[in-house]
This record gives structure tokens, C-alpha cells and sequence, in this order.
């Protein structure tokens, strides 16, 4: 077991790769009641095209790595949310691009919750009848969220930047996808990427890091897995324009919403070298157009954005892009204002006064996510399987210059690159 | 576990936790009225100016600045209804200055920014700042407006706006689209005035500090007048229902939301309280509960069919989206569990599963500086001192008969269903 201390932020953690492959890393909390841990897979919504060591390549439907989160929760016993409650924990999970997560938060029974967790997501049970009644549920699910005006507009913009790259599908597939889901195919992605050389268990709160340690070291050692080829992903080229300038649809909404996005030319970065990237731009966008910005006040007091405003950057090695937008009464508008703003930003340059407080704020906010078990672990994973760590990110914030954060940004903000999402409003109600 | 430590300057009580488990300070202030349909625009919009500048700072960057310079300083506020009051919370946090090598006191810093937010506002000619009243109006008018973009929460809201058709609990905490228009930058600072000086006021923190320290830093921060503290209206929960309302409303939406309001007349200081949380937590609070097991698992009929208790007013509310032609059917199921509920048709393993996860629930909030002062600030709104260390032993003691008790009392009051526009 290693050791890691931070210092600057007062954490140590514990770390090991046990013999199959399975990387455990524990964070003591002293003080707290609870305990949350997460068991991940490097496993998303855009690994559809994939194959192990020689084998051939394979295309699954769409939506499966999340039709799988869903299906994992059942046992030939019954549901696992019963064995969670029996024991105090509230469990849940969820699926990202490139992640799926499994967790519990509980306050007593540890050991018994953790072993709850690490093996019913390594005990798959799919069968004919059990795949068929889950196609039911998903469907409401995706229904669901095709009425959620910020879920579709914010879709929408990854689906107008990418021409191919699986990003641009919905991680929960479509209701005709999830229908050409069997149980074979369950069981060959749940083979492939659940293999714990694939997997990282995080467990933070109140808890030894030797016990827990053990715990999962005697769990691992009474299971056998076979090993395993190297997981090769693979992805159509994706070519670096933008596949739909603007892209528009319709719903009960009160007010229209427009998101902006730009599709990074560059991609291909790893481990430190794409954290520095993605602090960088982080730290940019919001010296541009954070509530402080001066570009951000004008556009609030011509009524063109609301609290509702926001932005964001998405990068992993194959794709990247920001995110700038909310509900505006003129899109147009919005967009026109954003790039007046953004050109003169690129002119003139982000001043040393508002560099140094975008700095100071984001540090703020980094320090301020470390009270929060749940962000901890969700931030770790994402970092990890992205190789890097989540507590180099201060370092990087620290050493982040003005030159930098100009150059990203005169690098990032490309029109030609530019591509909009909006959701225009239909008549709301009778 | 040290507790909250109470003190009170003028008409603001004072509550502090010192600790040292968190890399943060965490403040909040509570500023409640009870409900008032004339009152509840105004008071919704006063939040949304005070946040735009103050007497020393009135440009609104320059006042987001200062938060930005405090270490990128939470700042923000909720303006929501607990029981029959109206209740403004502003909210700081802020690192502990012994993470960054800054040269002020970080809390010191915040409060006096909280201090000048609420009592030394940006004034011209006898009122608030006009253009900043104008586009807080317009803000607030979109927020509003806006209600409808998220179909869950408008058919929550819409099922509530029914059923308390003739409460003041009906309406809704950012107030009315209606009364905007009429408010100008006098009215408003005058509702503000009063607002002050009637409203209950709480101030929590959470943190590194003491009770000694907040009070000086309070007393030099607000800008306070002399009066003495208010308390809370207790909440109406015993509202007879007649027949069952049926609310159907349409537009063009994929997914139909099946909402139901159930009146328990049980509130947060009854003695069945308790009884009320196992019985929501059976019904919906969970996966393994009723609503969960029958609508989704057994029929495939929805993503989620949950319940969720206002335990200050007594409400229960059952939320689900389904297929359109599934209405019947959904409807025909969850009243099925309200029934068994009343039958007693309670297991060992939903009391035991139940009562676990409350009690997780309780154990949990003293992990996070913003439950710990919430979850205390029910006993200021109600007057009921309960710790959650006490609120956990008495879920532990409910019985069967108790949730049954309970069960009998809860009425279903109304249905609302948003549909589509095709005819059924």
C-alpha cells in the first residue's frame, strides 16, 4: 500500500493495484460520519466500437454501456437496492461518456456495504425476460429527458460539433437502439470492460485505509478473473470542421436557448499535459465571460442572458469543446454580442487584474470541492482514467500565467470552429 | 460533537458551530414572513437587487469582484416556502484562510460583505437603484416564466397551486408574474424597509470561529435597528378535503407527469412526525419503496414514481412520468399502495430497510456544514427542539401500528395529470 500525502490541501491518501489489476485508493476523513465509495469502470456511452487483443472489432447498439448500469442491479435474489437499504446505504449509479459508476454513501455497516457493492457489479445476472422488462423503463427515461429543454439544447450542440465521434449520441441511446439490445451482447461488453484492470474503487470518509485495504484484498483473492488482452477502442475519423453550423429545434419553453460551442482543431493530448490544457482554458473562460466579466455584465444589462448563463469546457483525448450559453429572448443577439466580445478579447488580451482574480477564484472553488466526499471521488475517477491526478490541479491553477491563459485563448476561440445549438419555443400551454 | 452555540444581536439571532472539520466557512442567513399574496412578489424581488451592488459598492462588478477576491467566495440565495412562511436565505462560504496565503481574515471579510448586501444597499433619490430594480424585474419575470421549461417541477407546482387553491401555500415563493409590473424602485425599497424589520432573521456559522467573533463581526457589519427577534406562524396543516380533485392540463410534451397531493395534518412539532417520515419513506422516499417496486420494477411503467414529504406543512406528494395511455392504469397502482398502507400491509424488511436509511440520512448531515444548519434551523421555524440525534432514536421507536395510524390519516386530496395536446 502507497502512501501519498498532500500537504497544501491537508489529504493523504492510500493506494494500491492489487494482483488482478484492480487500482484501490482509499481517503480517511477524520471526523466524518460517512462513508461514500464509487467502483468505476473506464467504460462510456462512446466505447461502441471496440475489440480485446486480436480479436475483431465489434459495433454494439447504442446505449448499452448505460442499458448495462441499469441491468446490473439485479440479482437472481431480487433487486440489490434492498440489500443497500437493509444495510442504511442509499446506492445509486450513473453513466458518462467514457465512465459508468457505481456507489453507496452509508453512515454504518461499511464492510458490509462494501462488499455488497464490489460484488454485485462483478455478478452479472442478464436474462431474455430480466433485458426486455428494463427496455420499458429506459424508454420513459429517454422520454423523459427529450422534454428537458436543457438536456436538448446542450445535446444538440455536441450532436452539431461532431460529425462521428460517438460523443455526439445520446449516452442513453434511442428508444430503437435499447430494442436491439440482447443479453449475448450484454454480457460481451460486461465481459470486456468490467474486468478489474479496467476498474478503479474510491473509497473516502470516516473509514482505516488498512481494514478497508484488506477488506477488498480478501474479497479479490476469493474470485478469479482470466487475464486479459488490452482494450483497444476505436473511432471513425473525425474530421476537425463542425457537421452542423446551427441547429435548431422546438419546445414548450418560455424563453429560447441558445448554447455556443467551439470544437477544438487539437486534440490528442494526454495525462499532465491535457489537465494543464483543460485548467488553462478553464481559468480563460472565465476571466471572458464569468458573472465578474465585464462581457457578462453587458450582455446581462441588454437583457440578452440571465442567471441561467454559464460555460463550460469538455476535453478527454479525442475530443474537446466549450460550452457558452443559457435562455435568451434573441439568439442571434446573444450570439452576435458574444462575438463582439470574444474578437475584442482576442485584441486586446485578458488584463493582469482579471487573470490573477479568475485565478484566485477558481483556487477558491477547487479548495471549496474538497469538503464534498461525492465531488472528491467523482473527480478523482474522472481524472484518473484520463491519467492524470485531481490534486495536481492546484499546482496547475498556481502556476498558470497571463501569457498562457492569452495564448489559449487566442488559440481556442476559431468562428470557424463555431457551432450553435438552440431550442426555439413553441406555443406553452392552453 | 460540540452544538450550536445561540446568541442575538437586536432582531438577528445568532447561531454559530465551531469547527474544525471543514476547509470552509459556511454562513447563512434566514429572513422569513409568513406567506402574503400582496407581499410576496416584492419580498421575492428584494433578494435579486440587494445582490447587485451596496452603498460602498454599487457597481455591480466591482461588488462580484470583491467575492472573486475572497478566494472566489459562494455567494447566492434561495427564496423558498417552508410551512406557510416565505423564507429568503442568503448564503456565503469561504475558504479558511490557513489554505491560502491571504492577507485578511477571510470570515471577517464575508460577514461584512453579507452586512452591507442586506442593510446597506444602493440607493438614489429615495428608493433602490432604478435600473437595477428594472432588470431584477425582468429577471425575476423570466424565473417565472421560466417554471414551465422543466415539465417535472411545473406539474409539481401546479399540483401544489390546486390543492392549496384556497392557502396562502398555493402561491408560489418567487410570487406573482402579476404584481411585477406595478413595483417600483420606492415600493420596493419601502417593502424592503418593512421587510426588515418584521421578518424572523437567523444567521448561522459554521466553522473555525466562535460565537465571541461572530457577534463582534456582526455588530460591525449590519447596519441594524433596534428591536427585538420574531418568531415564526405556525403552519395550517389541518385542511379538511371533500372530494378528490382531478386536474388535467396539456401541451406538447413526450412524457405525460402524474402528480398527486396527499394531506397527512401531521406537522414537523406532532408526535407522529416520526410515524410521517416511515410513512413517506415506504410509500416513495426510496428504490426499495411501494412506489418504486409497483410502478417501475414490476409494471416498467416509468423511469420514476417517487414521494417526498413537506414535513412543515403536511404535505405528501407523489411525482411519476408515464406514457400518456398508461394514466389509468398508474393512477390505479398508486392508489393500490395508499391502500395497503391503510391495511397495515407493512413488512419487517420495509420497517427495518426504512428505518435504516432514514437514520443514515440523520447521521449524514454531520458531514456537511450546510445540512447541519439547516436541518437546525427547523427548530427555530417551529419552535420544536428536536436534535437529530433525538429525531434518529424516535424513528428507530415507530411501530407498525403507528405508520398504520398515520396511513388512515393521510387523504388524497388532488390528481393532476400533463399531457399532451391529442385527445385521449
Amino acid at each position: 500500500m502507497e502512501t501519498l500525502k498532500y500537504p497544501k490541501v491537508q489529504e493523504t491518501l492510500y493506494r494500491e493495484v492489487l494482483d488482478n489489476g484492480l487500482e484501490v485508493i482509499v481517503l480517511p476523513k477524520e471526523g466524518f460520519q460517512k462513508t461514500y465509495a464509487t467502483f468505476s469502470t473506464k467504460y462510456g456511452s462512446v466505447d461502441n466500437v471496440f475489440a480485446v487483443g486480436d480479436e475483431e472489432a465489434k459495433r454494439v447498439p447504442d446505449g448499452i454501456a448505460h442499458f448495462l448500469e441499469h441491468k446490473m442491479f439485479e440479482e437472481p435474489e431480487g433487486d440489490i437496492f434492498a440489500v443497500f437499504a437493509s444495510q442504511g446505504a442509499s446506492a445509486n449509479a450513473y453513466t458518462t461518456f467514457d465512465r459508468t459508476v457505481y456507489l453507496f454513501s452509508a453512515t454504518e455497516k461499511i464492510r458490509e456495504n462494501l462488499t455488497t457493492l464490489i460484488d454485485f457489479v462483478q455478478r452479472p445476472y442478464f436474462t431474455d425476460a430480466n433485458v426486455d422488462k428494463e427496455k420499458g423503463i429506459i424508454e420513459q427515461e429517454i422520454n423523459m429527458y427529450r422534454d428537458n429543454a436543457d438536456w436538448r439544447v446542450y445535446f444538440g450542440l455536441i450532436d452539431a460539433l461532431y460529425h462521428k465521434h460517438p460523443v455526439h449520441i445520446d449516452i442513453a441511446g434511442t428508444v430503437e437502439s435499447i430494442y436491439q439490445i440482447d443479453k449475448e451482447t450484454l454480457y460481451r461488453c460486461y465481459e470486456t470492460f468490467y474486468h478489474p484492470s479496467n476498474m478503479l474503487l474510491f473509497v473516502v470518509g470516516g473509514v482505516n485505509a488498512e481494514e478497508i485495504m484488506q477488506l477488498v484484498r480478501d474479497n479479490q483473492k476469493a474470485k478469479t478473473f482470466k487475464p486479459q488482452g488490452e482494450i483497444k477502442r476505436f473511432f471513425d475519423e473525425e474530421p476537425t470542421s463542425v457537421k452542423i453550423p446551427r441547429k435548431v429545434s422546438q419546445l414548450p419553453v418560455s424563453l429560447p436557448k441558445c448554447m455556443l460551442g467551439f470544437k477544438e482543431k487539437r486534440v490528442g493530448l494526454e495525462g499532465a499535459e491535457q489537465l494543464k490544457n483543460e485548467v488553462t482554458t478553464k481559468l480563460m473562460l472565465d476571466a471572458l465571460v464569468g458573472p465578474s466579466s465585464k462581457l457578462y455584465q453587458s450582455l446581462y444589462e441588454r437583457s440578452l442572458i440571465s442567471d441561467s448563463f454559464g460555460h463550460e469546457y469538455n476535453s478527454s483525448r479525442d475530443y474537446a469543446f466549450s460550452v457558452l450559453g443559457g435562455d435568451t429572448p434573441d439568439p442571434d443577439a446573444l450570439i452576435e454580442g458574444l462575438r463582439e466580445g470574444i474578437t475584442e478579447a482576442i485584441t486586446k488580451g485578458i488584463d493582469q487584474q482579471t487573470f490573477e482574480r479568475s485565478k484566485r477564484k477558481k483556487i477558491g472553488s477547487y479548495l471549496r470541492m474538497l469538503n464534498s466526499p461525492e465531488s472528491i471521488a467523482g473527480e478523482f475517477t474522472r481524472y484518473r482514467f484520463r491519467d492524470s491526478d485531481m490534486f495536481d490541479v492546484l499546482n496547475f491553477y498556481e502556476a498558470c500565467t497571463l501569457d498562457e491563459v492569452n495564448a489559449r485563448l487566442r488559440e481556442h476561440f476559431d468562428f470557424n470552429q463555431l457551432a450553435v445549438s438552440i431550442v426555439e419555443k413553441t406555443n406553452a400551454s392552453e | 460533537m460540540t452544538s450550536f452555540q445561540r446568541g442575538q444581536l437586536e432582531r438577528i439571532r445568532l447561531h454559530v458551530l465551531p469547527t474544525k472539520r471543514f476547509k470552509t466557512f459556511a454562513i447563512s442567513l434566514f429572513a422569513g414572513v409568513p406567506l402574503n399574496e400582496e407581499k410576496v412578489t416584492p419580498i421575492a424581488l428584494i433578494p435579486f437587487v440587494l445582490r447587485r451592488g451596496t452603498a460602498k459598492t454599487p457597481e455591480t462588478i466591482a461588488f462580484r469582484e470583491k467575492l472573486d477576491d475572497l478566494y472566489g467566495a459562494g455567494f447566492g440565495f434561495d427564496v423558498y416556502k417552508r410551512g406557510d412562511s416565505q423564507i429568503v436565505q442568503f448564503r456565503m462560504d469561504v475558504i479558511n484562510d490557513q489554505f491560502v496565503s491571504s492577507d485578511q481574515s477571510l470570515l471577517a471579510a464575508s460577514i461584512s460583505f453579507l452586512g452591507d448586501a442586506l442593510t446597506d444597499p444602493c440607493l438614489e433619490n429615495g428608493g433602490f437603484r432604478a435600473k437595477y430594480v428594472e432588470a431584477e424585474k425582468a429577471t425575476l419575470r423570466k424565473r417565472l416564466e421560466a417554471i414551465v421549461n422543466d415539465k417535472i417541477r411545473y406539474a409539481a407546482e401546479r399540483c401544489i397551486e390546486e390543492m392549496c387553491a384556497d392557502e396562502p401555500y398555493r402561491l408560489h415563493p418567487l410570487g406573482r408574474l402579476a404584481d411585477i409590473d406595478g413595483i417600483t424602485p420606492e415600493s420596493l425599497y419601502r417593502q424592503y424597509e418593512e421587510w426588515l424589520q418584521s421578518a424572523a432573521l437567523d444567521l448561522y456559522v459554521v466553522g473555525d470561529t466562535s460565537l465571541e467573533e461572530v457577534t463582534q463581526l456582526v455588530e460591525k457589519a449590519f447596519k441594524l435597528k433596534p428591536g427585538a427577534p420574531a418568531s415564526y406562524v405556525r403552519p395550517k396543516v389541518d385542511v379538511p378535503v371533500r372530494d378528490v380533485k382531478v386536474v388535467v392540463d396539456k401541451m406538447d410534451v413526450s412524457q405525460g407527469k402524474l402528480n398527486m397531493g396527499l394531506r397527512t395534518g401531521i406537522s414537523y412539532d406532532d408526535k407522529l412526525y416520526p410515524a410521517v417520515l416511515m410513512y413517506n419513506g415506504i410509500l416513495g422516499g426510496y428504490p426499495h419503496s411501494k412506489l418504486f417496486i409497483n410502478v417501475r420494477e414490476k409494471e416498467s411503467l416509468a423511469y420514476y414514481a417517487a414521494s417526498r414529504l413537506d414535513g412543515h406543512k403536511g404535505i405528501c406528494t407523489i411525482q411519476s412520468g408515464i406514457e400518456f395511455a398508461n394514466y389509468e392504469k398508474a393512477v390505479a397502482i398508486i392508489k393500490e399502495q395508499l391502500e395497503s398502507m391503510k391495511q397495515g400491509q407493512l413488512s419487517e424488511l420495509e420497517m427495518n430497510q426504512t428505518k435504516a436509511m432514514i437514520s443514515g440520512h440523520l447521521r449524514e448531515l454531520q458531514d456537511s456544514a450546510y445540512e447541519m444548519l439547516s436541518y437546525d434551523f427547523n427548530s427555530v421555524l417551529t419552535g420544536n427542539v428536536r436534535t437529530s440525534a433525538e429525531l434518529l432514536e424516535q424513528v428507530q421507536a415507530v411501530t407498525p401500528a403507528e405508520i398504520t395510524e398515520v396511513a388512515k390519516r393521510v387523504q388524497l386530496d388532488t390528481i393532476y395529470f400533463l399531457r399532451d395536446r391529442k385527445e385521449a
